[in-house]
């Protein structure tokens, strides 16, 4: 009985140390448990620098709101975050302020907003390789696309 | 001969000559491993579904038991049996088997002491040379028909009680003077007792009246004093249940020791074992009965017993229909036949 | 309860108080404490899987909930199938029963109780006999959830 037990747990540790290899990127694995705060950054450099960041401080000024990370393409914008564990249960509310919020104060972007780990991961990720120089502007635009069209889904 | 209101005296003084106890293999953990004649490791005895595995222990008590006796199954005239199973079919199956005439008994737990009485009855007044009898009960088949099926994970309260894997027979003969073989004395049978419990994870205490009303009766009937015996012993009361019977016992006036009175279902098992209040199933007191205290009483630890065992007679729809649980007990009293007498 | 007081007859009473007396309680408290524990082990083992699908695979986190009760379910089927979730049920109580692996339990353990009645009428006839009441309460009250939101949207309040 006992060695069953050992067997099956040992299998389980395997599988989950062995999946966790051949990930290349160090600081997404662990986004989802400490606060990573990403560089803003821009699918192609011409897309306003300056604006995503403008962006991403407006953001961190909610005081629910840590970690932040703003991804901006060719249409798309997309603004993930983290909210404060106790302010969970308001999660739906600070996400329709913030959408106000920015959709008010720039009129022009087409945002996503979303507070969803996997998005958020994702958006670390694509980060992370733009950063590394692993993703090519029209690569990262994609991606960009597919992250936006992943939050779509979930509604 | 009938003696006041519900109790018998066996004059001839029919002979248990011989035993078979077979037990699991949570028995063969247990406190009296040793005083079993088979133990098996495995649940399921090599057969494929409990039910038979049950039925296996019980044709195995009454091989043993003949194999002891020196008997062939021609010389037994009848079977009495009974179990807890659906229309007690393990027992019968067993009957099957060993094509011996047959008396299916139902007595839930109290089977055991319900089949030692009319054997011994039968006996005595000649109705029959050699008669077997005995109870059998396992553990995976009782949870399946009464409670949850047995990898089910609900908690079961500190009332709760072990059904016992094993069956006991034993054989009932004529007297041969002079043998040293315990005897039958005397026997009472219960009435059916319901105090309003319906709970039933919490056996004991409602069996607890039907035992003291029985142990009352076969007191007030044969005109003796508790001292008589060395030792009265319930069948599968449980901790609870016999605290409580004994509180009944002692309030009622009855000049009873608490280190005479004890529990099959209590001796069973060690402690360590998680079995809550103690064991219980119809195997319980006639696995205790037949193995263990005839044992000792043939060492000479106890000269007089009396064995009285309880049954609750609940099926599973009876509960869910929220009918309270009535109780039965049945008392037999077994001593050492008298060396030279 | 009060009426079912009444229909006893004062003998039955007193036996009940007297007997009351050396019943067993159940350690309320304690139970409670390893239930908490044991249940929040659980949950963490399923926010682990959960992560864990996070990562490796497509799943949002409002997808996730489908892949990671599955694999919970998966497991106390195989502890079941091994004997261990019984036990961890008679330590844990509710702590095991309550998360979904203790509907897995609940499922699996009548399919292998039944086993010896055959595929059809022991698996199949009673596979659900403790599970089935979950799932027979459990859509009709989310039936009588969906009803109510979808009344109070027509009348406008939500």
């Amino acid at each position: 009985m006992v060695y069953i037990i050992r067997v099956f747990l040992s299998i389980c540790i395997t599988l989950l140390v062995s999946c966790s290899q051949g990930q290349a990127e160090k600081e997404s694995q662990m986004a989802l448990i400490k606060t990573t705060n990403p560089n803003p950054t821009v699918t192609k450099k011409n897309y306003g620098q300056d604006n995503v960041e403008k962006i991403e401080r407006e953001v961190e000024s909610i005081d629910e709101i840590y970690d932040v990370a703003v991804v901006k393409g060719k249409e798309a914008t997309l603004v993930v975050y983290k909210v404060k564990h106790m302010q969970r249960f308001r999660m739906k509310q600070i996400e329709k302020d913030l959408t106000k919020k920015l959709e008010e104060k720039y009129p022009k972007e087409q945002f996503t907003v979303s507070s969803d780990y996997k998005i958020f991961l994702e958006a670390v990720r694509l980060v992370e390789r733009k950063d590394n120089g692993n993703l090519s502007d029209k690569q990262a635009e994609k991606r960009l696309n597919e992250i936006v069209k992943m939050t779509s889904d979930m509604k | 001969m009938l003696k006041g209101q519900q109790s018998w005296v066996f004059e001839n003084r029919p002979m248990i000559l011989a035993t078979g106890v077979s037990g699991g293999p949570f028995e063969a953990n247990g406190n009296l491993a040793d005083d079993f004649d088979t133990l098996h490791e495995d649940l399921w005895m090599g057969m494929d579904s409990y039910e038979k595995a049950q039925k296996v222990l019980l044709e195995e008590a009454i091989t043993t038991t003949l194999e002891k006796a020196g008997m062939d199954k021609e010389q037994i005239e009848f079977l009495f049996a009974g179990d807890l199973i659906n229309q007690i079919t393990p027992s019968s199956f067993a009957a099957r088997t060993v094509q011996i005439p047959y008396f299916g008994l139902f007595g839930a737990c109290s089977t055991s002491m319900e089949g030692l009485a009319l054997a011994s009855f039968v006996v005595n007044y000649k109705g029959a040379r050699n008669v077997l009898t005995g109870a059998s009960s396992h553990n995976a088949a009782t949870e399946k028909q009464f409670r949850y099926p047995t990898e089910y994970g609900g908690q079961k309260p500190p009332t709760a009680q072990w059904t016992v894997t094993g069956a006991g027979v034993g054989l009932v003969t004529e007297n041969v003077p002079g043998q040293q073989h315990p005897v039958t004395s005397s026997a009472t049978i219960g009435k059916v007792i319901d105090m309003g419990l319906s709970d039933p994870f919490n056996m004991g205490g409602a069996m607890a009246p039907a035992a003291a009303d029985t142990i009352m009766a076969h007191f007030r009937d044969m005109e003796l004093d508790p001292s008589y015996y060395d030792l009265i012993i319930t069948g599968d009361l449980g901790r609870i249940g016999q605290e409580t019977t004994f509180e009944l016992l002692t309030k009622s006036g009855l000049n009873i020791e608490r280190n005479q009175f004890q529990d099959c279902g209590l001796l069973l098992y060690k402690d360590d074992q998680p079995v809550q209040s103690g064991a219980s199933g119809a195997g319980c007191s006639a696995v205790v009965l037949y193995g263990h205290l005839l044992n000792q009483m043939k060492k000479g630890v106890y000269k007089r017993i009396l064995v009285v065992a309880t049954g609750a007679l609940l099926s599973p729809l009876s509960f869910q229909q929220k009918e309270s649980i009535p109780c039965i007990a049945h008392a037999v009293s077994i001593e050492m036949n008298e060396v030279g007498g | 309860m009060a009426s079912k007081q009444k229909k006893m007859t004062p003998q039955q009473q007193k036996y009940q108080q007297l007997q009351q007396k050396h019943e067993l309680k159940r350690p309320v408290l304690k139970n409670c404490i390893k239930a908490f524990f044991v249940g929040g082990l659980i949950c963490v083992v399923g926010q682990a899987i959960s992560y864990f699908y996070i990562y490796f695979f497509d799943f949002t986190e409002q997808s996730v909930g489908n892949p990671t009760v599955a694999t919970m379910v998966f497991l106390s089927m195989l502890l079941t199938g091994f004997g261990v979730y019984d036990r961890l049920g008679q330590f844990a109580g509710a702590g095991s029963a309550v998360p979904v692996t203790g509907f897995g339990n609940a499922v699996i353990s009548a399919a292998i109780e039944h086993r010896t009645e055959g595929f059809v009428l022991g698996v199949g006839g009673n596979m659900f006999k403790l599970a089935g009441s979950v799932i027979l309460f459990g859509v009709f009250s989310a039936f009588v959830v969906a009803l109510i939101k979808t009344l109070l949207g027509m009348w406008g309040v939500l």
